[in-house]
């Protein structure tokens, strides 16, 4: 193991207010949020748990069926210590764990309703056959969203703790510089030409703009054309909304109620993602609380100078096929010690959590169970 | 079902591959031993890299791809691989250079607005980077066009692009390309798809979903599918390790029992594991599968893509 002390998230799990997991694909990020989340309800918190694309049976496990419905929280079930109850507890007096899937277009239609003066002006945007194919797509929106959606959760007083499980970022700026990008997008100068002061198609005068629209209508048809100026237009009633909010977030992601943990897994490509998010979120000046790494292989216990000559040159068969596995395995447990100690060094003096690959995959609520339980306790 | 006589046939049974899978599965590893397969067979081969990961030039054996189509590595009495990325807003100034656009018109759309214009035209993006691999195709640019697809469940809607803009764009030239690249996504002779995955629960329920996904909703076919990073199946793991000394008439020592019973418990419980996969995997995809081995590496060099690169070639698994 490496020279880090050994280290858990107790502090977090007690005391953060909003925890976000980062990091590459593949690595179980989902299912150390949710972890997470299961111990913070053990410690006697109510948490919520905002997930983004779960494994079929993490889904399963947390409650959650793929459709509209999976948006709004539900009560996560079947865990000892924890009351099933539905009925609202008094705030702290007893652990609930509740879970959502993150969906990226009914997020963008609630922010809309709530930035809107009335339901006429939110239906405009609404209905716009522009609005209805971009909500899901637009630049960096889904990273946007499951901030936003945080931003929603921790404001509305109902949650000790809300945990966030980010989309997989190759580009781990993505997630961070997601409100950033949604006001840099809004700050364009053809949509601002296209947006301010102008009251009908005709009288865009602005150079920039007219090219646009004459870029859009030859190379996509004019259809487009007036469905999208509408929608810019109808957009510009709430983008003094969005562009406060997004600066909210971006205040709230960098206050001391929030935590940021890295999940990584000990292969190099993992490790390299880590380390470069880990830069980004120092530079960023973001609260990162540590780092777990996952899926590590099992050290086997060695063979003596002894042993090792006893087994010299064996015949191929069973006991060839075991010592073969076990030179295999112990160099590849080598090898991803050296990773992490290359990570634990760079992640300094914060939080590292090293998980075994266990010999089952984790899917059900007490696989959960298990690893809350090394989360919180190291 | 692909044709299984020659363990290379498939190698460059079209003209374009598309190499998809989950975030964490290796596509980009597999895609790239794919590049060297096929040159080792002779093939003049032009890797793709959609979203510009990093160190995949040097691992074929070249210097970090950029947007210029450059000589990656050659292969001594064969083929040859290049790499090169294809940006979105350099596809987009190539296609209307193409379509003899010039002048107002190019500079309205340069760069700078493409942001904009991409905003208006959701998946265009995609689509113009398809659209460029078209093009490459047509021109035969290459034997075989290896395209590393974006990672993390964005297989599909990148794939999707062509048939989804026609939902908005209704005429003009961006409806052209969508119609062409969707033309070339349906004809198994010019483009088809190798799926990747690993020997694991989770990954082959995805893949599974993918396979079905790009077959129904693209029309796209596939090449056989590739179960990335096994364990060796060592038969030899299913007894303990006194069993197994006695079938070499050898007595262990206490100590040699614990330490090899410390790495046969674990690798038992994982064979056990990925058998049951494979086996899933071979039942519900409907192509043969071939299986590349776990490198105990954490770290790959052009040696280890060249293993990778003979695996592929290897004896496909008897498909049930």
């Amino acid at each position: 193991m490496t020279d880090a002390s050994p280290e858990s998230f107790t502090n977090e799990i007690a005391n953060a207010e909003l925890l976000v997991t980062c990091g590459p694909g593949g690595v179980g990020k989902t299912t150390t949020a949710a972890a997470l989340g299961v111990a913070a309800a053990l410690a006697g918190r109510r948490v919520v748990v905002v997930t983004v694309d779960p494994a079929r049976r993490l889904a399963d496990a947390l409650g959650l069926e793929a459709g509209a419905a999976a948006d709004a929280p539900h009560r996560v079930t079947g865990i000892p210590g924890l009351s099933d109850s539905k009925s609202k507890k008094a705030k702290g007096a007893n652990g609930e764990l509740w879970a959502l899937m993150l969906d990226a277009a009914s997020t963008f239609d609630r922010l809309v309703h709530e930035q809107t003066a009335n339901p006429k002006q939110a239906s405009a945007i609404l209905e716009n056959p522009v609005y209805r194919a971009i909500s899901g797509s637009l630049a960096g929106a889904q990273e946007y969203m499951a901030i936003e959606r945080l931003h929603q959760l921790y404001t509305s007083g109902e949650w000790d703790l809300v945990i966030v499980d980010t989309p997989p970022s190759r580009h781990a700026i993505d997630l961070l510089e997601a409100p950033d990008r949604l006001i840099g997008f809004l700050g364009h100068p053809v949509y601002r030409a296209l947006t301010v002061g102008q009251r009908a198609f005709a009288k865009v005068t602005n150079a920039a703009a007219s090219m646009f629209l004459w870029a859009v209508r030859r190379l996509a048809g004019p259809q487009i054309v007036e469905d999208t100026v509408e929608f810019f237009r109808s957009l510009a009633n709430i983008e003094p909304g969005l562009r406060k909010r997004a600066e909210e977030v971006s205040l709230l992601l960098r206050s001391d109620v929030a935590s940021f943990i890295v999940v990584s897994s000990p292969r190099a490509e993992a490790i390299g993602e880590a380390e470069h998010l880990i830069g980004a979120l120092r530079d960023g000046s973001f609260p990162f609380a540590g780092v777990v790494v996952n899926l590590i292989h099992p050290m086997p216990e060695p063979l003596t100078a002894a042993d090792r000559v006893a087994l010299d040159d064996l015949d191929d068969g069973p006991l060839a096929d075991q010592v073969a596995w076990h030179d295999e395995l112990t160099d590849l447990a080598t090898a991803e010690r050296e990773e992490i100690a290359g990570l634990a060094d760079l992640a300094e003096d914060v939080v590292v959590v090293e998980l075994p690959l266990l010999a089952v995959d984790v899917h059900d609520v007490d696989g959960l169970i298990g690893l809350a339980d090394q989360l919180a306790a190291g | 079902m692909t044709d299984t006589g020659d363990l290379t046939d498939w190698l460059t049974s079209t003209r374009v591959a598309v190499v998809a899978g989950k975030g964490g599965v290796g596509s980009s590893t597999v895609a790239a031993a794919y590049a060297l397969a096929a040159a080792r067979e002779g093939a003049n081969v032009l890797f793709v890299a959609v979203d510009g990961r990093p160190g995949m030039g040097p691992l074929l054996g070249g210097r970090e791809l950029d947007s210029n189509d450059r000589i990656l590595r050659k292969v001594k009495g064969a083929g040859q691989v290049r790499g090169r990325t294809i940006p979105a807003d350099q596809a987009f100034g190539d296609y209307l250079e193409l379509k003899g656009v010039g002048g107002m018109l190019r500079r309205a759309a340069s760069a700078a607005s493409l942001p904009m214009i991409a905003a208006a035209t959701p998946g265009l993006e995609h689509l113009l980077v398809l659209g460029k691999i078209k093009e490459l195709e047509r021109e035969r640019a290459a034997d075989l066009i290896i395209v590393d697809a974006p990672p993390a469940g964005h297989a599909a809607p990148f794939l999707r692009s062509a048939t989804g803009l026609s939902d908005v764009v209704q005429s003009g030239p961006v409806r052209e390309q969508s119609v062409e690249v969707d033309e070339m996504l349906r004809d198994p002779a010019r483009c088809r798809a190798m799926i990747v995955t690993l020997p694991e629960e989770t990954p082959v329920t995805e893949a599974l979903e993918l396979g079905a996904e790009l077959r129904a909703d693209i029309g796209l076919a596939l090449l056989p599918a590739v179960v990335n990073s096994c364990w060796p199946d060592r038969a030899g793991l299913d007894k303990t390790p006194a069993m197994a000394a006695r079938s070499h008439k050898i007595t262990l020592s206490s100590s040699a029992k614990a330490a090899l019973a410390s790495s046969t418990d674990f690798g038992r419980a994982r064979l056990e594991r990925q058998r049951s996969q494979i086996e899933r995997l071979g039942q519900g995809i409907g192509v043969p599968l071939i299986s590349l081995p776990r490198l105990a590496t954490p770290r790959l060099t052009l040696h280890h893509l060249g293993e990778l690169a003979d695996a592929l070639v290897a004896p496909m698994m008897e498909v049930s």
